[in-house]
């Protein structure tokens, strides 16, 4: 049965929405998802007789908006949030919350905590050295390699007045990578979520 | 009933017809495999339960992830595979156990609720 293209383009601006909405859940759990639902609209459509834009709306508005449904796929909303935020608190909920059932995730907290507290570090040196340039560096000794105060005398700051540009720039880089990558790899999480009677 | 701690606060209506739901879809597939819209369809003939139609294959999802039902796509004469859901034995021994809840509950607040709706008929 072939639809005219008016309706199927209705047709595919739902299911994109949908896709959209479904955000970052696996690629082939949101492709099981969309054949599913792309397979009752058809199916409607096909028992509705002649398909009309009428009727096509009508089936659509029953099955309920996408805004409405996607939602509901994200089964534990506390990861649906980490997995599509920016914020690395939010994100690192996820993770923690990962963490507890499953050594993957464990690794990948300390992972995020190495990767954050490391870009929050050097943004902080970046800033620092603005304000005390004397004291604050990336120093390197015989025996010393060190961001932020010196304490061996033997040392010398190899990047003066650099470290603000490499601390601002790579420090906050390093903690969009940190969130970009953590939030990428929850994707392959699966916890059941938490029940109570 | 399962709820999670994550919701949001819901209406009242919303909050019941939830937990019947549930039973709802297991009972509809107590003595078929069904794909999603023969269990829509089985729901609106014999409930009231269901509101937007597609909400029901999230609820499908996650009781597969519980272990209540499986599932398994099949090609259909329509043109497109259609999705057929099954109870699992974890599933039976649910429904069963939540069909007892479910009308020993009914019986019990029977009683209590018949007051308010003898007073609706004055």
């Amino acid at each position: 049965m072939s639809h005219p293209e008016k309706l199927q383009q209705r047709i595919d601006a739902y299911l994109m929405q949908l896709r959209r909405s479904l955000g970052e859940l696996p690629p082939d759990e949101v492709n099981e998802i969309l054949q599913e639902i792309r397979g009752h609209i058809l199916e409607r459509a096909e028992a509705s007789g002649e398909l009309t834009d009428e009727r096509l709306v009508a089936i659509l508005k029953s099955l309920g908006s996408p805004e409405e449904i996607a939602p509901l796929y994200q089964a534990d909303a506390l990861m649906a949030r980490a997995r599509s935020s920016l914020s690395p608190r939010v994100v690192m909920r996820g993770v923690h919350r990962w963490s507890t059932v499953s050594a993957w995730g464990l690794a990948l907290f300390v992972l995020g905590i190495v990767g954050y507290a490391t870009g929050f570090a050097l943004v902080v040196a970046g800033v620092g050295k603005i304000f005390a340039p004397n004291q604050i560096g990336a120093w390197v000794g015989p025996h010393t390699f060190d961001i932020g105060v010196n304490s061996d005398p033997t040392a010398r700051d190899v990047l003066g007045w650099w470290l603000v540009p490499f601390g601002l720039f790579g420090g906050s880089a390093l903690v969009v990578a940190t969130t970009r990558a953590l939030r990428w790899t929850l994707r392959f999480a699966r916890i059941r979520r938490p029940t109570a009677a | 009933m399962v709820i999670t701690r994550s919701e949001p606060a819901e209406n009242w209506e919303t909050q019941i017809r939830k937990g019947w739901l549930e039973l709802a879809i297991l009972a509809s597939l107590w003595g078929d495999k069904l794909y999603g819209l023969d269990i829509i369809r089985r729901l609106q003939t014999d409930s009231d339960l269901l509101l937007a139609e597609g909400t029901i294959y999230p609820i499908l999802g996650r009781l597969k992830r519980d272990g209540l039902i499986d599932s398994k796509w099949v090609e259909s004469e329509a043109g497109h595979p259609r999705k057929y859901y099954w109870l699992t034995n974890t599933g039976r021994r649910r429904a069963i156990a939540m069909a007892r809840y479910a009308s020993t509950f009914l019986t019990r607040i029977d009683s209590l609720i018949e007051p308010l709706l003898a007073k609706e008929k004055e």
